[in-house]
């Protein structure tokens, strides 16, 4: 076992980010479909604190993680906001039933 | 003063410096004094719009103050010595917030008409209620203009998340509706999704240049040449800006959200979202200009313009067979939005080359015109919709009879959104077919985009002439004439004055200011490339991604 490389990181970072398209484009639950985003989002952290200590920029990378996180929780708040709002009319937050605007 | 003492230390920005942000400042002190107001006072709507003008009107004033400072050319940034710069203030910047202050007045009339409309006419007229309807609308204005006024990354997709999440807010602003619940979800997981992937394009941009500055990043590139995986994170982190501005295949939550989200929140997104979308786009095509070889610009503006005339055909196409007038309006609103990136398409030439300056212009004056004539014809169509409670194309049969001062300025702003003369919108869309055309003397490529243009124009007309149609020739005796307040005949009539001005005798006053204020754009901080070229050497640059343990600091 070699020890843990830049490359160990960015793997990770990939295959998060895999995970989280996926969820994105599979789930039909808007709950689910935060869940993606939010996997993404860790990707980045993830790619972003790992160049930041392999590539010595400083502190930069670990600030914009810090930032990102900060992103994520900002919007899991509104999002999950509106979706109570939209669970108010339909009882449910499958996002094919919102149908009424389409064409 | 010992207590002050560690902070002697620490790098504050000249009072000079502070003047140029005192809009962004503006913004920042009006959103907490509404907060704290409402505490004080009550949730008043009244006090929600008068801060709200008042933060328009400090940021008109701000503007005109920052224009003042900036004239000279040179652009001012808030900068810590040796860093990069964060926030830059240049006159393109300025003449962005000072569009964003306009229009912002302009929602406020639009909306303080509404509001007077619902009390008297008692229809059922959706008020977005409570003073946080401002509190979000100004906490959007004010991620637009830092969109704008940034050369880095990280607060680029800062300042895109500010704009879009009070957005995603004010489309479900009227809780009653279920068309709002319904396009506030699209418009949110749409956003969310393409913020994640804006922010993974970010982390590999960062990882493979060492900075998130993009000056620095151009430098790199023009050095070093550009990655594969740097072609790859670059597009998904254009993936977030394309979402602003409604590119196709990114526009799909535009025809919904501007469909279910109240009247004045869809026209407030028709134009100041794009509007920020836009000149993000122009900030990051304008910084692979000068130095930096054609291998690299020439692929960039081929993308953009492949997606500018997808997005135009495709808006245009899909307007054709809407009912819903708001609908019509949002797709041909996709349109425009493709007119306007074919612009940004135009490579941009060596640092002292003249063709991207009436490039710039022509996307300035057009965002400009294109504000006038959206307005107008979404405040038309709030006025039918709240009267007769429907936006269909069926609410504005007869309206050339039933209120000849609100059909004939819809019919100029139509005719101004297709695009014909003596109108504004035919001398901003011919100036921005001048732009392609001289651009298309290098890169005879462009007069592709200038052929779907034209061909866009003569589609659109089909669009927009069946609702000239539908008020002039369509007529039932039984429908009666509308009652319409006198703040949307003034905002509606203004409008249609204003495109008439400004088409015809006011054309060159246009022209001279847009000049003036796409000057600065195209030059780079000489500063902040030489710091990150420093900073390049000492990281040893953007090659090998794969770094073992052997490299750890």
């Amino acid at each position: 076992m070699g020890s843990i490389t830049l490359m160990h990181y960015l793997v990770l970072g990939a295959l998060l980010f895999c995970c989280g398209l996926l969820t994105m484009v599979v789930k039909r639950n808007a709950v689910g479909i935060l869940i993606g985003v939010e996997l993404v989002l860790n990707a980045a952290n993830v790619n972003l604190v790992a160049f930041g200590r392999y590539r010595g920029a400083g502190i930069d990378g670990q600030a914009a993680a810090l930032f990102v996180i900060v992103l994520a929780a900002a919007e899991a708040a509104v999002a999950i906001a509106i979706f109570m709002n939209f669970y108010r009319h339909l009882t449910t937050v499958d996002v094919d039933r919102g149908d009424l605007l389409r064409g | 003063m010992t207590m002050f003492a560690p902070l002697a230390g620490i790098w504050m920005p000249s009072p000079q410096d502070l003047r140029l942000f005192g809009a962004e400042l503006s913004l920042v002190a009006a959103i907490v004094a509404l907060l704290v107001l409402s505490m004080l006072f009550g949730r008043s709507e009244r006090l929600g719009a008068g801060v709200a003008l008042a933060a328009a009107v400090a940021v008109i004033f701000f503007c005109r103050d920052a224009a003042g400072l900036v004239d000279t050319g040179a652009r001012a940034a808030l900068t810590p010595p040796g860093a990069a710069s964060m926030l830059v203030a240049d006159r393109f910047t300025v003449f962005f917030k000072l569009l964003l202050a306009l229009f912002l007045a302009t929602i406020i009339w639009l909306w303080m008409t509404g509001a007077a409309a619902g009390r008297t006419g008692g229809e059922v007229r959706p008020v977005p209620a409570g003073p946080e309807f401002f509190v979000l609308l100004l906490t959007s204005m004010l991620g637009m203009s830092l969109m704008v006024a940034t050369p880095n990354l990280l607060v680029m997709m800062i300042a895109v998340e500010t704009a879009s999440l009070p957005s995603y807010m004010l489309a479900a602003s009227d809780r009653r509706s279920r068309a709002g619940a319904e396009a506030a979800l699209k418009y949110v997981l749409f956003g969310a999704t393409t913020a994640a992937v804006m922010a993974y394009g970010l982390s590999l941009l960062f990882g493979l240049f060492g900075t998130l500055d993009l000056p620095a990043i151009a430098a790199a590139v023009s050095v070093k040449g550009m990655p594969a995986l740097g072609w790859i994170a670059m597009a998904a982190f254009l993936v977030g800006v394309a979402f602003k501005i409604s590119a196709v295949p990114l526009h799909f939550w535009c025809p919904d959200v501007f469909e279910g989200a109240p009247v004045e929140v869809a026209t407030w997104l028709s134009v100041a979202s794009k509007a920020a979308g836009l000149g993000l786009l122009l900030r990051i095509v304008a910084a692979f200009g000068g130095d930096v070889p054609a291998t690299i610009a020439l692929p960039l503006a081929w993308g953009v313009g492949l997606v500018a005339a997808a997005t135009c055909t495709l808006g245009n196409l899909a307007a054709l067979r809407q009912e819903s007038v708001k609908r019509m309006l949002a797709y041909s609103s996709i349109a425009h939005a493709g007119y306007m990136m074919m612009a940004a398409a135009i490579p941009p030439a060596a640092a002292g080359d003249a063709t991207v300056r009436p490039a710039m212009a022509a996307i300035v004056s057009y965002l400009f015109v294109y504000l006038l004539m959206n307005l107008g014809a979404f405040g038309v169509t709030a006025m039918v919709a709240w009267s007769q409670g429907s936006d269909r194309l069926a609410a504005f049969t007869g309206l050339g009879r039933r209120a000849p001062w609100l059909a004939v300025p819809m019919s100029i702003c139509l005719f101004s959104l297709v695009g014909l003369p003596p109108l504004a919108g035919f001398a901003a869309k011919w100036w921005l077919l001048a732009a392609l055309g001289q651009g298309a003397d290098r890169h005879s490529w462009l007069w592709w985009l200038v052929f779907v243009a034209v061909i866009n124009t003569a589609v659109s007309l089909y669009y927009y002439v069946r609702v000239i149609r539908q008020m002039f020739l369509a007529d039932d005796e039984r429908l009666e004439r509308l009652a319409v307040p006198v703040g949307g005949l003034a905002l509606a009539n203004g409008c249609a004055v204003l495109l008439l001005l400004l088409g015809t005798v006011a054309f060159g006053l246009m022209r001279d200011r847009s000049l003036a204020y796409a000057a600065c754009l195209a030059r780079a901080a000489p500063e902040s490339v030489v710091a990150a070229q420093d900073r390049l050497a000492w990281n040893g640059g953007p090659e090998g991604m794969v770094v073992n343990g052997a490299d750890r600091p």
